[in-house]
């Protein structure tokens, strides 16, 4: 030890804990380190945390190491300290101290470690919030005085507060380092001990041998109260849990390809998709199949295409005016209460037409109104879709059947539409108009427009070009009496290359029938007529069929709509 | 494949963790020799043996204390509070510790720990058994809370439970422990923790429930379907972190909200949801936010259980209402 040794040790790393456990060391014997440079992570009952070193100079020893429990106050540090930029002279004092507690032998749980030293230095610990230094108010002791433990040495003035400073340890004071209104660097000396003795020795406990586990009884289920018991085996909605994985993840399930049983998307796929950076966001020119209708549905608007607070909405309906009336000035699109009131007024187009239950609140009626949902929803929000999207062009004809022998009309126009579709495929097709995509399908698969009192439905009857009439028959009979029985499935309802309407089983001898997207045509087949012709044999009572077929014009041509509207024809005039 | 029940698939899921893991260490009161007052962990003493699967003396408090210790030195804990009414003992070193170990040691310290506790009334219990206080931990940051609906939610989410690196509170609604079973592959695929499950999609109101609820949260849905009412279902599954965007999106499409919740009504888990809601997509909605709780009071001795728990006819009631109002 020379006079120019520095010790550094372990001041209160906060809350008066009395030891700390090294975690590991940031720093090695013969390192130079600057001040404030972290110099090892100490872990103390409460925290981990890294001690800094409180000068500039070179370490020559360490004393302990990871998993070694050192009691505060204890020597941590020894430096060659010429190069100490800290403005206190105590390296004397702190010369005589001893090697520490630490480099005894550690056991696991040793807070019971006694400090043998003949002289221990009390730094200044960080009195909290990682202040830099403290101001000296007054001291509570002399040199010279024996503390007990805790007993409060000095009242220190931080930046924030003023802090009693307690004794670590039961001891005799040498020294006291700074008189009132000294300013004490954190991790300076405070006080210099004399004898110092450990407060407490925690009691050792030993193990008792192991208790012998009691017998187990035959009957050891002691369940509380009531389970109900149950033997249904339930289906796990996997879709559920994929995409909230997928939604957790980020992917874009639409651009995952399904791995599981019947092309089901797993867990595992949804990962991979993630590793793919099939990312939602991922895909340019993202396109959304049969979103909601931004079209106005008047009477039958959808509320839900309005951003407008309940108050609004309320004030709009005791006012009878419509959302989509309203000129939107409010943040992202909102309609404001004035919006409402504006409309109200007439400054904006309110629907006055008389069609508009809501627009006419003059009008008494005894009924109330009644919510549109369900099926009849749908068929407001796809027709919507259909209306704001397709290029709608009617073509009508009509076909000869007289010869026709007593049948089922329905079969032949689903043959019709299969006949036709092979000469003409430009019409069994599906069309996305974003991406500029036409698929022309080789089977046939005819939605058949049913009309119910709940509303519209339009069923498929699928491979159409590979069922005889029978079959179709069948099909159409049971899709029928799944509509009564309220039993249509989903897969019931999907899939249609195109539609057939037969209005004229009711009334209507032409019509505009509405394409569907992403199909492109529908076949309207009205009601049917005796109409007397100018034939080769003169004037003849036939019986004639009118037919209307709305086509997307974006996707096919009027050639293309008149050849497959010629097929049909002449498919129809066959005799069987 | 085994078609099992909720509380099998917990203990499915426990044993899967510690034959893959052997950190892993079940303790808790009747954990060991009797297998856990529902069973939960029936049979992994024998197959794991007491040093990992221990029986604790009847003292909440050191349960959470040593599985945090233990958590803090790298082991990960699976600990039983045989109720959620007997948790609050232990809540000290819950919320004070292990819910704040990472942030006090400025991530240096995780807390990879389990604290299961069956939740909820409905199985006839004495007093101090059938409470829903979810919302007290979903309340404290630092803690994910968990609260799976069927078997195979339990068995995924516990096997995430076991394996995130931070605490989680594992609430197993007991009332339905058994009411059916799944048929689960032992696989050890989790089930992403922090998401909400979309467990029936529709477009005229959004339920949203969690726990043992779901049960008739569902069922009122197909009622509702029979009346010509969509109704989508979402399992909260976790309520903290809430999954608040799945949510978020519902109820843009539907603008009609129901919350159904076995808790007590005030300062309950659904108050948060309906705030979220109300904050962030007040502009579509159509209705006033509802909710189907329990009663703001101390839950009645199991005589009167029934008529304090939410039923199917509730949520449909409510469903209406909100679907109605103009």
């Amino acid at each position: 030890m020379n006079t120019a040794m520095k010790i550094f040790n372990l001041p209160d790393l906060g809350e008066g804990l009395p030891d700390a456990e090294i975690v590991r060391w940031l720093v090695a014997e013969g390192d130079i380190v600057t001040l404030d440079q972290p110099m090892v992570e100490m872990e103390t009952a409460k925290a981990v945390v890294e001690v800094p070193s409180p000068f500039s100079g070179k370490i020559t020893k360490l004393c302990g190491q990871a998993g070694d429990v050192i009691d505060v106050g204890a020597v941590l540090v020894e430096f060659d300290g010429d190069e100490s930029i800290s403005d206190d002279n105590s390296s004397d004092e702190k010369a005589p101290a001893t090697k520490a507690v630490a480099e005894q032998p550690t056991s696991a749980n040793s807070n019971q470690s006694s400090v043998e030293s003949v002289s221990d230095i009390f730094n200044l610990p960080d009195l909290g919030e990682g202040l830099p230094d403290a101001e000296i108010v007054r001291w509570l002791v002399a040199e010279g005085d024996t503390l007990s433990l805790d007993q409060p040495m000095v009242e220190m003035e931080t930046a924030k507060a003023v802090v009693e400073v307690p004794s670590p340890f039961a001891a005799t004071v040498i020294k006291l380092h700074g008189q009132a209104g000294d300013v004490i660097d954190v991790g300076s000396s405070l006080v210099s001990f004399g004898s110092s003795s450990a407060a407490m020795v925690a009691p050792s406990v030993t193990p008792d041998e192991e208790t012998k586990p009691a017998q187990k009884p035959a009957d050891a289920a002691t369940v509380v109260g009531a389970v109900q018991v149950g033997n249904k085996l339930v289906t796990e909605s996997v879709n559920a849990v994929t995409k909230a994985l997928a939604r957790k993840l980020k992917v874009d399930l639409s651009l995952v390809t399904g791995t599981g049983k019947n092309g089901v998307v797993t867990q595992a796929d949804i990962k991979q998709a993630k590793k793919d950076g099939k990312l939602i966001g991922s895909k340019t020119n993202q396109t959304k199949v049969a979103t909601a209708p931004k079209a106005n549905l008047n009477a039958d608007e959808n509320p839900l295409d309005f951003k407008a607070s309940p108050a609004v909405r309320a004030h709009a309906h005791r006012l009878g005016v419509l959302l989509s009336s309203c000129n939107p000035s409010g943040k992202k699109d909102s309609i404001t209460k004035e919006d409402v009131e504006l409309a109200g007024k007439g400054s904006a187009p309110i629907a006055k037409a008389a069609t508009s239950r809501s627009s006419l609140p003059s009008v008494q009626v005894s009924v109330e109104p009644q919510t549109v949902r369900g099926v009849r929803r749908a068929m407001a929000v796809g027709m919507a879709n259909a209306h704001a999207t397709i290029v709608p062009t009617t073509l009508v004809e009509d076909a000869d059947i007289t010869s026709w022998p007593k049948q089922d009309s329905l079969a032949r126009y689903v043959r019709a539409l299969v006949f036709a579709s092979k000469i003409e495929p430009a019409l069994n097709c599906w069309f996305d108009g974003e991406r500029f995509e036409r698929l022309v399908h080789p089977n046939v698969h005819v939605g058949i427009a049913i009309d119910s009192p709940d509303g519209l439905y339009v069923p498929v009857v699928h491979d159409a070009d590979s069922k005889n009439a029978p079959q179709v028959r069948a099909r159409v009979q049971e899709l029928r009496q799944k509509i009564e029985t309220k039993s249509l499935k989903q897969e019931d309802q999907q899939g249609a290359t195109i539609t057939l309407s037969n209005f004229g089983s009711i009334a209507g001898r032409y019509g505009t029938p509405v394409v569907s997207p992403p199909q492109v045509a529908i076949l309207g087949t009205g009601r049917f007529r005796n109409e007397l012709k100018l034939t080769d044999k003169g004037i003849e009572n036939r019986k004639m069929l009118p037919l209307s077929l709305t086509f997307d014009h974006r996707a096919c041509t009027g050639g293309e709509a008149a050849r497959f509207l010629a097929a049909i024809i002449e498919d129809l005039q066959k005799a069987v | 494949m085994a078609a099992i029940t909720l509380i099998e698939a917990v203990n499915m899921a426990i044993a899967h963790e510690m034959e893959a893991d052997k950190e892993v260490v079940v303790f808790g009161e009747d954990v060991g020799i009797n297998g856990g007052v529902f069973r939960a962990t029936d049979g992994l003493q024998e197959k794991f043996g007491k040093e990992r699967v221990i029986d604790t003396p009847l003292a909440e408090a050191m349960i959470a204390g040593v599985a945090i210790g233990m958590a803090a030195q790298g082991m990960k804990p699976v600990a039983e509070i045989q109720f959620m009414g007997f948790i609050f003992p232990a809540a000290d070193h819950i919320i004070s510790h292990c819910a704040r170990m990472r942030n006090r040691t400025r991530g240096r310290l995780t807390l990879p720990m389990v604290i299961r506790a069956p939740f909820g009334g409905g199985i006839h219990a004495p007093e101090n058994h059938s409470e829903s206080t979810e919302a007290i931990f979903a309340h404290i940051p630092g803690l994910k809370v968990v609260m799976p609906s069927n078997p195979s939610r339990a068995y995924g989410l516990m096997l995430a439970a076991i394996r995130d690196p931070d605490p989680v509170i594992f609430l197993e609604p007991k009332r339905v422990y058994r009411i059916e079973k799944h048929e689960i592959e032992d696989n050890g695929e989790e089930y992403p923790i922090g998401m909400c499950f979309v467990d029936r999609e529709g477009t005229d109101i959004t339920l949203i429930s969690w726990g043992a609820m779901l049960h008739e949260t569902k069922q009122a849905a197909e009622k509702l379907a029979a009346e010509g009412i969509s109704a989508e279902v979402i399992d909260v599954a976790t309520v903290s972190p809430l999954d608040i965007d799945t949510i978020l999106e519902s109820v843009e499409k539907t603008g009609r909200v129901c919350i159904v919740q076995e808790a007590p009504k005030a300062g309950a888990l659904g108050s948060e949801i309906a705030a979220e809601i109300a904050e962030k997509k007040i502009m579509s909605l159509l209705a006033p936010i509802g909710r189907v709780s329990g009663y703001d009071t101390v839950i009645p001795y199991y005589r009167l259980e029934k008529q304090f728990l939410p039923k199917v006819e509730h949520i449909i009631d409510e469903a209406k209402r909100i679907v109605e109002y103009r």
